[in-house]
């Protein structure tokens, strides 16, 4: 597989997965008030279906995350990883009713902007294979 | 739903989620990054006998408490933005223990979303 359509691939599945945990994550701590440090608590938390969803979310986010971090430096993968915010902070509105307030909104471009910065960073980084090196200086 | 302010709770939550992160993300790349780990089924193997990759899960199981706590206390649209800032802590922390190198274009994606977390932050 080309490393494009990997990265590419890697990246749609890994926000895929970070979703469902995120809204499964929301929807079993709407059941976890209120918060104790106590066994109770654990029990209320670990007996609700949804933070299976989360862990599923986990899980594949997990493998996904291991396979693709063998070749991609730490932070802009990470980066990459977080385009996630978009997509649960506009499902939260759809699920939740929750309303994007003036500074959700105003928050959410700057976050984006940076997450844009750091894969423009990446992509400048880009290191010549010895080949490319190679055929480019013999004539 | 309205803005809700950050109280001692809230913000004691959302620091103990980016140390605990950081620490999971380093772990994993760690173990990740590990060049003499091999292939496939031997390099899961390999991983499984160094701490490196349990660091990270113990830090996952962690983190999962933590941030259901979180989220019970804000609305998600508004928790995802403010965690966010796990971006930055880890970008950080990749340049002071793997040389991972803080371009201008990184410095200034590293202020982007500082300046996001801090907007939602103040202004909810």
């Amino acid at each position: 597989m080309r490393r494009g359509t990997f990265y590419l691939l890697g990246f749609l599945l890994l926000m895929l997965f970070d979703s469902i945990g995120a809204i499964s994550f929301k929807y079993a701590g709407d059941h976890a008030l209120p918060v104790e440090a106590s066994i109770a608590w654990l029990l209320r938390i670990f007996t609700h279906p949804w933070v299976y969803g989360a862990v599923i979310g986990y899980i594949g986010a997990f493998f996904t995350w291991m396979t693709l971090l063998k070749h991609a430096p730490i932070g802009p993968a990470f980066a990459a990883s977080h385009l996630e915010v978009v997509s649960v902070m506009l499902l939260s509105v759809w699920l939740f009713d929750e309303h994007l307030t003036l500074g959700r909104v105003l928050g959410a471009l700057a976050i984006l902007a940076g997450i844009v910065c750091l894969g423009f960073a990446e992509s400048n980084e880009h290191v010549p294979e010895p080949e490319e090196v190679d055929s480019a200086t013999r004539r | 739903m309205p803005a809700t302010p950050i109280t001692p709770l809230i913000a004691t939550l959302w620091l103990l989620n980016v140390i605990i992160d950081t620490v999971g993300q380093l772990a994993f790349k760690a173990a990740a990054g590990d060049q003499a780990a091999g292939d496939g089924l031997a390099r899961w193997i390999y991983m499984a006998r160094r701490p490196w990759i349990w660091i990270g899960i113990g830090s996952y199981v962690i983190e999962f408490l933590i941030w259901i706590a979180f989220l019970s206390l804000l609305p998600l649209s508004e928790a995802i933005l403010l965690g966010s800032i796990n971006i930055v802590a880890i970008m950080v922390a990749g340049h002071f223990l793997f040389g991972e190198k803080l371009t201008r274009l990184r410095l200034s994606g590293i202020l982007l979303v500082t300046l996001g977390v801090a907007i939602v932050g103040a202004v909810g």
